[in-house]
């Protein structure tokens, strides 16, 4: 942790749990993980076996079931808060991507 | 029970004939499929007829519907909706909304329905778990989250009858057959009493259920137990004898919960080869068990085995069951609904919603009408 520092009181409270040895092992995709940031999984990236033949296919089958729940806000905008129309122009993920931008922080 | 049946396979094969007895109402009763897509729609689908019957439009803010509960009479659609901030009741003949509840709060609070929704088996009252947050001028505070009760009869603008606290990370709900059990599925399994919210049992899940099994893994969010009144989902674990190298070690489960006797199983069937996300019970001969991703898969919890299993077209997130035990359909994520046999799996029809829109996270229930 010496190359991390805490900047919020979470934060800080977590880094005080880890050196009393208080926290938990983190299991990856831990049982019944829905909303935004609750899961570590890696992402699109690479399947449970390592690979990418076990990921959603195609991706696209998979786009607004990740957005819509807020599951990877990193990867694709959080409709149910922070952008709730991303996607409101775009019922097919499939047919409809080119209407699908790129979302910025709001000012 | 059987007649229904007989009637319903009468109008599978394109009879019009009413099935024997002169039972005019059970005659009239027919399967339909019943799930949601975007942009805030609900859908209604003949499987006989491999036909979409109608598409009814939320009323409201929302674009992506999530769970969808339907009454015990198949005439109304309750479906989580506006970013996960309202239930919204629709009338399935009229298209009306006849019930709405809109989760904002005073006080700067908010809360999002994430996302387990059930009614009562009388259909009276409807359970709804929401997760609520108060915004701070320097912070979100997280508060603890709760299950709503709302009795449908107040329709629109309904607001909770009770509520009580529930543990967090409930992502779906399954009322016992007797209204006497509201089963919760978290990191353990909560059976609540539904008028008090006093939990009244748990099965491990993450903490169990062998000592030598790592917490077992799920991800289900799909109410799909109404044909066999047996709620079931797939779950991964890890045998933590085995060195983690070692593929024998990963194991995939089927966890069963008998909604009307309580019987709760979790055993394994195979070394974890494939994703799994969701699964349904067949009503006709109970030890089947369909399970859905980017493979349809049928395993036999007889015997905690894989019979069959098959590439689909595409990933399909949720899955359910003909009340004959024929025909399995899987949707979710894209647009079409896929049917196969339960047979042999081989592909028997597929019915694509017009517009072709994404159905994404929402349940597929299947109702009598």
């Amino acid at each position: 942790m010496k190359h991390i520092t805490p900047l919020n009181r979470k934060a800080k409270a977590v880094e005080q749990a880890a050196e009393g040895g208080a926290v938990d092992e983190v299991y990856a995709m831990s049982s019944i993980v829905t909303g935004c940031t609750a899961t570590v999984d890696p992402g699109w990236e690479i399947d449970p076996f390592g690979s990418v033949a076990a990921l959603c296919a195609p991706m696209e089958a998979d786009l607004y079931g990740c957005s819509d729940p807020c599951w990877w806000p990193a990867q694709v905008p959080d409709t149910m808060n922070t952008y709730p129309d991303w996607n409101a122009n775009a019922p097919s993920a499939q047919n409809d991507w080119r209407e699908l931008g790129a979302v910025f922080p709001k000012k | 029970m059987k007649a229904i049946r007989s009637a319903l396979l009468a109008a599978a094969a394109g009879l019009a004939l009413a099935a024997g007895g002169g039972a005019v109402a059970e005659a009239a009763a027919k399967e339909y499929l019943l799930t949601a897509a975007k942009p805030n729609k609900v859908v209604l689908i003949d499987p006989a007829a491999r036909a979409v019957e109608k598409v009814i439009d939320i009323p409201g803010p929302g674009v992506a519907p999530w769970t969808v509960i339907p009454s015990p009479d198949g005439r109304i659609a309750y479906v989580v909706t506006a970013h996960n901030e309202a239930v919204v009741g629709v009338d399935l003949d009229t298209g009306a909304e006849v019930f709405r509840t809109d989760m904002n709060e005073p006080e700067n609070v908010r809360s999002k329905i994430m996302p387990a929704v059930e009614l009562s088996r009388d259909g009276t009252e409807l359970f709804v778990y929401v997760s609520p947050m108060r915004e701070l001028p320097g912070e979100y505070q997280v508060l603890d989250t709760k299950v709503k009760v709302f009795a449908v009869a107040d329709g629109v603008g309904a607001k909770p009858v009770r509520e009580f606290t529930a543990p967090r990370r409930i992502a779906v709900f399954a009322m016992a057959a007797d209204d006497q059990t509201l089963w919760g599925l978290g990191w353990d399994l909560y059976g609540f009493d539904p008028k008090t919210g006093e939990i009244k049992q748990t099965h491990k899940i993450t903490s169990g259920p062998a000592p030598d099994r790592a917490p077992a893994d799920i991800l289900d969010f799909w109410p799909q137990f109404e044909q066999a009144d047996v709620f079931s989902t797939p779950y991964y674990t890890v045998d933590t004898t085995k060195s983690l190298e070692d593929p024998t070690a990963y194991k995939t489960g089927m966890l069963t919960l008998d909604l009307k006797t309580g019987e709760f199983v979790m055993n394994e069937f195979e070394e974890t080869v494939a994703v799994i996300f969701s699964s349904v019970v067949s009503p006709a001969r109970r030890n089947e068990v369909f399970s859905t991703y980017t493979q349809l898969s049928k395993i036999d919890t007889a015997t905690d085995t894989l019979v069959n299993r098959i590439d689909l077209p595409h990933t399909y997130y949720s899955i359910n069951i003909s009340g004959d035990g024929e025909e399995v359909y899987v949707a979710g994520t894209m647009c079409d609904i896929g049917i196969y046999s339960t047979a042999d799996l081989s592909p028997r029809g597929r019915v694509e919603i017009p517009g072709c829109p994404d159905m994404g996270v929402s349940s597929l229930r299947v109702i009598e009408r």
